[in-house]
């Protein structure tokens, strides 16, 4: 985020898109409240009503797969209106000519059937984004799981350039990422083409300095994202480049990652897989190896907020079992391999990461100690330097030339649309009860008992009464790739004709049904959009059963204990 | 001093976001004692049952609980004299239930729930101790705990307010005659509005 979480209560607008924070984040939740308590406007953009549309001004019930279209026809409005900070436009940023060009044909009126957002609304909010002084944008996964992805989130930049919504407090624009330390993970090199730091494999002189502190040769390729394993497992015709071993961290594949009886056949003909994570899951039942690390409070660590700020996380309880803190791990197995890796606590693992990365530099331990959180950048070990609340102050960006660039891009339409055989729209979202793949709430038996298998498939009551569905029922979802039984939930607050399910059911796995189109930058998967049909289960009896029985029967492959053949 | 009716705990809709933070600390609260349930991942034995339901609707999402209602149907229909008034609370006394349903039909909120009656960790038995026993359960304000209702102290946008309709009647009166108090003036030349 280009801002501070805190920040997010003094805005004067907030532009809330494809984020639905009551069910994904409750904590930052409790900003957006704040914000409207404290006078703030809020736009809406989110496909059904969730709760951030219920307290919102105006709520923009786009179509999904739309988001481009929306996001440009906003840029248009600001354009033609003369609404743009001229100002900041002519200082701080690059390639408006060029933007104007291409934003020239995405008239409201142009986009409001495809987009089912009139143009007189779309007028109306780029007007309240663009003249509200202090206008902040919140995207989450309704952004980024399309196959067309970066071009919305650049698009969304490019509003906030075009009105100097950049480099002052409480504006900007805030990805608040998708899972628990996601941004700790990227921040620490958890990607393919950095090292921590976000400092690129390709560039000699970075290589050099890693290669010269650990010791070691490093490759100049960026290596494989997460969603091409299974390709590079599977389909990859040169034996010596295909995938044979797949170490897993903290990361369930196989319940979390589209079109699953792909992953499934990826990970069952991969030849060597270890998963090391803090129960057993699904992927654990293809591994090779499992190696049992501890849980959050159970090692001392330190975590990055999505506004990058850095925390640190203490042990509050000894581990017990056969377990190992995830850096013991690494080490030991480093070792194992020929390159001694000898830590004795985390904070020598900080020190590390934080002497190696220039942006990190100055956040150091005995900062950390004592002030609870620094966001990154912060560069010097001074005392003076507390890390950066919010980017671009002065309006100077990250560019060479210290200026903001322009991006534009055309809309594309998601990979599968809606068709006579699979006439639904589908889309995967969060609930409040559980996290992520619940491979941690799921243990959690207070969180358990109040969603349980085989979860819910939201639809719109119009649908269900043409398809004779009730509440609670079992049906199945299909689409070209799969099925699950999940119960029918008619809920107002759907459109008619698109559906929606969580994603860490083991029963109602809807990833059965998601596409691996990925997003060409970002490699993230379309979980956002694909077409399924849903279909009524005239025996319910024997679909009760069904589900009772797959659910016993994937906790005994894991090894869970169960209580006279009931879930413990 | 407390008001002759009964309170009720009453949601601020534009704060309430459905987290259901208050269902969970209703269930850890009334089970402490009862069931020796803590406030970790790992005390729990018993069924998770709130007394109280978050309910999302396309215009609102809130908590629906008890509105200790002075004239209280289930009170009324109760049979066995397992409901009753303690103070201004409507209490059930899930010993003495015997599961005939009467109050849930008779609950214009559906606020009554029958749900598993766990003592001590383990399922009470029913009186001829073929099975389980259910009981009515429902919001009975935390009236143990002096510190009030659970949902209230913990909902984490303050959305939930223990209501007493008497003190809600005169903060209105206040203001509305601090708003009158201008306009009434009998001279015409002092009215605020001019």
């Amino acid at each position: 985020m280009s801002m501070g979480v805190h920040e997010i209560e003094d805005a004067a607008l907030l532009f809330v898109f494809g984020y639905n924070g009551a069910d994904s984040h409750p904590i930052v939740a409790r900003r957006i409240v704040r914000a409207k308590q404290k006078g703030a406007k809020i736009i809406c953009c989110d496909p059904r009503r969730i709760e951030t549309a219920r307290i919102a001004d105006m709520h923009l019930q786009l179509k999904g797969g739309t988001n481009l279209l929306l996001v440009n026809a906003l840029a248009n409005v600001i354009i033609e209106e003369g609404l743009c900070d001229d100002d900041f436009i002519e200082k701080h940023s690059t390639g408006f000519e060029e933007f104007k060009e291409v934003i020239k044909k995405y008239t409201p009126e142009g986009v409001a059937e495809r987009t089912e957002i009139s143009a007189g609304e779309i007028r109306k909010a780029a007007r309240m984004y663009a003249q509200s002084g202090r206008s902040m944008i919140l995207y989450g996964m309704g952004v980024c799981q399309f196959g067309q992805a970066v071009d919305v989130v650049k698009g969304l930049a490019n509003l906030a350039i075009m009105t100097g919504n950049f480099g002052r407090p409480a504006v900007g624009i805030g990805p608040v990422r998708g899972q628990n330390n996601v941004q700790g993970a990227c921040d620490m090199g958890a990607l393919p083409n950095v090292y921590p730091g976000y400092q690129s494999v390709t560039v000699p002189a970075i290589r050099e300095k890693f290669e010269k502190a650990w010791g070691v040769k490093l490759s100049d390729q960026p290596g494989i994202t997460l969603t091409n394993v299974p390709h590079h497992v599977l389909h990859e015709p040169d034996p010596k480049k295909r995938i044979h071993a797949y170490y897993i961290m903290g990361e369930d594949p196989a319940q979390s990652d589209p079109d699953l009886a792909e992953v499934r056949e990826s990970l069952e003909k991969c030849d060597f897989v270890i998963l090391q994570d803090i129960y057993m899951n699904k992927t654990g039942q293809y591994a090779d190896v499992i190696l049992p690390a501890t849980g959050w409070c159970e090692h001392d660590a330190v975590y990055s907020c999505c506004d990058r700020g850095f925390q640190k996380a203490r042990k509050l309880i000894e581990p017990t079992g056969d377990v190992k803190r995830d850096w013991e791990i690494i080490g030991l197995i480093s070792k194992a391999m020929g390159r001694p890796m000898e830590y004795t606590n985390t904070v020598q693992i900080w020190n590390e990461v934080i002497d190696l990365c220039p942006g990190f530099m100055g956040a150091t331990d005995e900062k950390l100690e004592k002030n609870a959180c620094i966001q990154w950048p912060c560069r010097s070990k001074e005392e003076h330097d507390m890390g950066t609340v919010f980017l671009h102050k002065d309006g100077k960006f990250a560019h060479p030339d210290g200026k903001a660039k322009f991006a534009p891009s055309e809309w594309r339409p998601p990979q599968e649309l809606e068709n006579e055989e699979y006439p639904l729209s589908f889309s995967t979202v969060r609930e409040v009860g559980h996290y992520s793949v619940r491979t941690m709430s799921g243990n959690c038996r207070t969180l358990r008992n109040l969603e349980d298998e085989p979860g819910w498939i939201q639809m719109n009551p119009e649908d269900c009464g043409e398809l004779g569905l009730r509440h609670g029922e079992l049906v199945k979802v299909r689409s070209k790739r799969g099925y699950c039984i999940t119960r029918c939930l008619p809920t107002e607050r759907v459109k008619k004709g698109a559906t929606y399910m969580t994603y860490q059911w083991w029963i109602g796995a809807c990833n059965e049904l998601t596409i691996g189109n990925l997003d060409p930058i970002s490699k993230t998967p379309e979980y956002k959009y694909c077409a399924c049909r849903v279909e009524k289960i005239e025996d319910q009896a024997w679909a009760e059963k069904h589900v009772r029985e797959e659910y016993e029967e994937i906790r005994a492959n894991m090894g869970i204990q169960t209580k006279g053949g009931r879930a413990a | 001093m407390p008001s002759e009716f009964g309170l009720f705990v009453s949601t601020d809709i534009a704060k309430c976001s459905g987290c259901k933070a208050c269902e969970m600390a209703c269930f850890q609260s009334h089970n402490i004692k009862r069931n020796n349930v803590g406030k970790t991942v790992g005390t729990i034995s018993v069924p998770v049952t709130p007394k109280l339901y978050v309910t999302v609707i396309e215009t609102a999402s809130m908590p629906v609980q008890c509105k200790h209602c002075e004239n209280s149907p289930c009170k009324a229909v109760c049979q066995q004299k397992a409901i009753s008034r303690v103070g201004s609370q409507i209490i059930v006394d899930e010993a003495k239930c015997i599961g005939c349903k009467d109050c849930l039909m008779a609950c214009p909120f559906g606020a009554i729930a029958l749900l598993p009656f766990y003592v001590g960790g383990r399922q009470a038995p029913q009186a001829d101790s073929s099975g389980g026993k259910v009981a009515a359960s429902k919001c009975d304000l935390c009236y143990e705990d002096p510190e009030g209702p659970a949902c209230v102290r913990v909902c984490p946008n303050e959305a939930l307010r223990l209501t007493d309709v008497n003190e809600e009647r005169k903060k209105k009166n206040i203001a509305a005659a601090e708003a009158l108090a201008v306009i009434n003036a009998g001279d015409p030349g002092r009215r605020a509005l001019s």
